[in-house]
């Protein structure tokens, strides 16, 4: 089964082999999973960076077993990013010393990005280390999904106000070690 | 380091995703090799593996993609298209999936065997070949695969 046309879009294309997959199509499935693995890659990285290939390992496996029960293909992308926070989180939080995330990867979190340069200072990425593993994945997906909020809240299951408290705390953790 | 998974690791999310009748995952205490050489050799050594199997016809030839024709004992024939690649190997026809992966582990191999039956109308062959497929089916099948793998 071959459907990467040059012109459909990302979730088109995923779509497609979404529905041939549920189908039981085992091709699909595997154009799919290539598909699929940069995005999990890319989302658990920042969450999980002492961990990344079992936190991706973990992701996929939690997306293909579940995927029959995703209603609509086309919802594929946010039911992954839905999945893959879960476990990078849980993977993370089995490690018990918590490494410093890649220099590159932070300097993607948006507002959070120190100068042009994208190189963030060590005490920085000392903070960010120390940081529970709970507000990197607050930080992940509001400053790099781009989340708001009430979204960030459901992803998680927590109350609203806990994503407020974390952002607020992650985000001053910062600044304290940005403005020293 | 690549984050990208290994053939096995990707067989396994497969198997996942499949809800596969039959995986297996074995450490083969020989070079990979040796051992991805008797998994590649598809036409003379698949019939070696697969008890119910008779022949296996696969164009000649380096393509990632190919089109194969299953011929089992009874006289049964199955198409399938194939697809191969070093430490992967993933077959399906309309009733079955069947699959193969290997990497290198510590100066032997890491060897997964993948078998699933698709959904279907015809549920007294998908039954026929779940039974055929399931259960302890893979540790015979990766017992065989050392042993074709020794013979090298």
């Amino acid at each position: 089964m071959d459907i990467q046309g040059d012109s459909a879009e990302p979730w088109e294309t995923a779509a497609a082999l979404v529905r041939a997959a549920q189908g039981g199509d085992a091709l699909a499935m595997d154009e799919l999973l290539t598909l699929v693995t940069p995005y999990v890659t890319w989302l658990c990285r920042p969450i999980a960076p002492h961990d990344v290939p079992d936190a991706v390992q973990d992701s996929l496996l939690a997306v293909f077993k579940g995927l029959r029960t995703l209603r609509d293909p086309l919802a594929f992308y946010g039911w992954v990013r839905t999945v893959t926070v879960r476990e990078a989180v849980r993977v993370a939080r089995r490690t018990a010393v918590e490494e410093p995330a890649d220099p590159a990867d932070l300097a993607r979190l948006g507002e959070l990005r120190p100068g042009t340069d994208g190189e963030l200072p060590s005490d920085v990425r000392d903070v960010l280390a120390r940081l529970p593993v709970q507000h990197r994945a607050v930080l992940v997906l509001r400053e790099l999904e781009g989340l708001d909020e009430a979204a960030v809240a459901e992803l998680l299951g927590v109350p609203t106000g806990t994503v407020k408290s974390r952002l607020h705390r992650a985000r001053s953790s910062f600044r304290k070690a940005w403005s020293r | 380091m690549s984050n990208d998974p290994d053939p096995v690791r990707r067989l396994r999310v497969l198997a996942a995703g499949l809800h596969a009748g039959m995986y297996r995952e074995e450490r083969i205490p020989l070079p990979y090799e040796r051992v991805w050489a008797v998994a590649a050799d598809l036409s003379a050594e698949l019939p070696h593996l697969v008890p119910f199997l008779h022949a296996f016809q696969v164009p000649a030839g380096d393509a990632d993609r190919k089109q194969a024709r299953a011929v089992a004992r009874s006289g049964l024939r199955e198409d399938f298209e194939v697809r191969l690649a070093p430490g992967w190997c993933l077959m399906q026809s309309r009733l079955i999936v069947g699959g193969m992966a290997a990497v290198p582990e510590d100066g032997g191999t890491r060897f997964a065997v993948l078998g699933a039956t698709r959904p279907t109308a015809l549920r007294p062959v998908q039954w026929l070949y779940g039974h055929l497929l399931g259960g302890r089916r893979g540790r015979a099948f990766v017992g065989r695969v050392t042993e074709r793998a020794r013979l090298r």
